[in-house]
């Protein structure tokens, strides 16, 4: 254990102060612990007030290690936009605990879905981002505020008496928010500490999906403006010639120089791809999904299915009853037919 | 690099460290709130809300390393944890429901007395 903290020498101080990170992490403790539920006069204000400025401090100890002074780790800050979603996020996020009724919960929640996909369009994962609002905000949550209207009853004007006690009172705050940020505090100081040492991201950024979809390539050489070819109409490659295809379905594309080979009557050439040929985000999300992880969408429909059953199953009693029902009418029905049988 | 070329060109430059630390931060800072929520409060409904914004801080972090390393697999996994996510929260829903049914009430010390 004492080896492998000392073999290597990165640390957490080459991403933040640790002095001001650990405060940090301490006055969200209490301010997060001040702000969750309980009977009587809460201090909430100062608890949401206190994790604020514990946020804030992190913030600005990463903001002091950006110049690359002694020994920091360097590099540009994020940009404005960053700031805003993660406020809203994490904020959103600490009210959605500290908050009495369930149903505001859930849309203090859905208001953490939406920065979160904020956050993703940040990172350029925008088919997630939408994926994300679509399926959390849309379909997710609702079934959560269906369930939070149909098991709750409404609650008198803002009288917290008339609420649950199990809405009210919550289970040891104070031991709780001590696990939750020692446990932010390890997973941060872990994740820190490796930050000189990951791996740099290959040279070929993006576009690789390009060579999997002749079909667009082709498409877009065919309407490029400029003909390479004087006579050759208006595309890069004139109406008689096509991309040579490799195998099934992947093209003859060079992805760093960015040139395709083409095949016609004439022979073949070379032809360098228009600027504005890139592969969307919903491409390559795409083929790397059904290219290298096919497993994971069999894995994924058996566990859909197997949550489907599992909730018709844990929630039948009522079908079950119709069943019964219907089951004594037929009886019923049967009886008078029979009846009229005999006396016909 | 503009937003608007940032969506066309998907992947367009590398991403510093202290950037990603910084998403990192709040995925982590996301996690913990998920679980002091989880262990302290007490109704059903907001534990299992919980652990939906554990799944949120996890997916955050994966797609803030695949930006990192300019991959797909990120975005790729995310789909899956939006899976399990709507699988959880199916069958989560289906035991409150049993249990309001049957005690008329949502607190998770409900669970306690009822065997079978």
């Amino acid at each position: 254990m004492i080896d492998a903290f000392t073999a290597s020498d990165q640390t957490l101080d080459q991403v933040i102060h640790p002095v001001i990170f650990y405060l940090a992490c301490a006055l969200g403790a209490v301010g997060v612990a001040m702000a969750l539920p309980r009977r009587g006069p809460t201090p909430r204000v100062f608890g949401g007030l206190a994790a604020a400025i514990a946020g804030g401090l992190v913030m600005l100890g990463f903001a002091l290690r950006a110049g690359g002074g002694d020994g920091g780790a360097g590099g540009e800050l994020p940009g404005f936009f960053f700031y805003v979603f993660a406020v809203l996020a994490l904020g959103a996020g600490l009210r959605m605990i500290t908050h009495h009724r369930p149903v505001y919960s859930a849309l203090y929640f859905i208001l953490t879905i939406v920065a979160s996909a904020g956050l993703y369009v940040l990172l350029s994962a925008e088919f997630m981002a939408f994926a994300l609002i679509i399926i959390y905000a849309g379909a997710i949550l609702i079934t959560y505020l269906f369930v939070i209207m149909l098991a709750t009853q409404a609650p008198v004007a803002d009288d917290e008496d008339a609420l649950s006690d199990y809405d009210v009172q919550s289970r040891e705050p104070w031991m709780a928010a001590l696990t939750g940020f020692v446990l932010l505090g390890l997973i941060s100081t872990m994740l820190f500490r490796g930050a000189g040492a990951l791996p740099r991201a290959p040279e070929v950024t993006g576009n690789e999906a390009l060579a999997e979809l002749p079909r667009k390539v082709e498409r877009a050489l065919r309407r490029a403006p400029g003909g390479a070819e004087p006579d050759g109409g208006a595309g890069l490659i004139a109406a008689d010639e096509t991309l040579r295809r490799v195998g099934e379905n992947r093209a003859d594309i060079d992805l760093v120089a960015r040139t395709a080979v083409v095949e016609g009557p004439g022979g073949t050439r070379v032809v360098g791809l228009p600027e504005t040929l890139v592969s969307t985000n919903v491409e390559e999300v795409g083929i790397n999904l059904l290219r290298d992880h096919p497993m994971t969408i069999e894995i994924a429909g058996v566990i859909l299915l197997m949550a489907m059953l599992g909730a018709t199953v844990l929630a039948r009693k009522q079908v079950e009853l119709e069943e019964a029902l219907k089951a004594a009418q037929q009886r019923l029905l049967g009886d008078t037919m029979r009846a009229r049988g005999e006396d016909g | 690099m503009d937003v608007l070329t940032l969506a066309q060109v998907g992947f367009p430059e590398r991403m510093s460290e202290l950037t990603l630390m910084h998403y990192l931060f709040v995925s982590a800072a996301m996690f913990a709130i998920g679980l002091i929520g989880f262990v302290s409060r007490r109704n059903l409904i907001i534990m299992f809300l919980c652990t939906e914004l554990m799944f949120q801080a996890a997916g955050l972090a994966m797609i803030a390393f695949g930006r990192y390393h300019l991959g797909f697999d990120g975005q790729t996994f995310v789909i899956f944890v939006l899976t399990v996510a709507a699988a959880e929260a199916a069958m989560a829903l289906a035991l409150v429901v049993l249990l309001f049914r049957g005690r008329e009430s949502l607190s998770a010390d409900e669970w306690r007395e009822m065997s079978g």
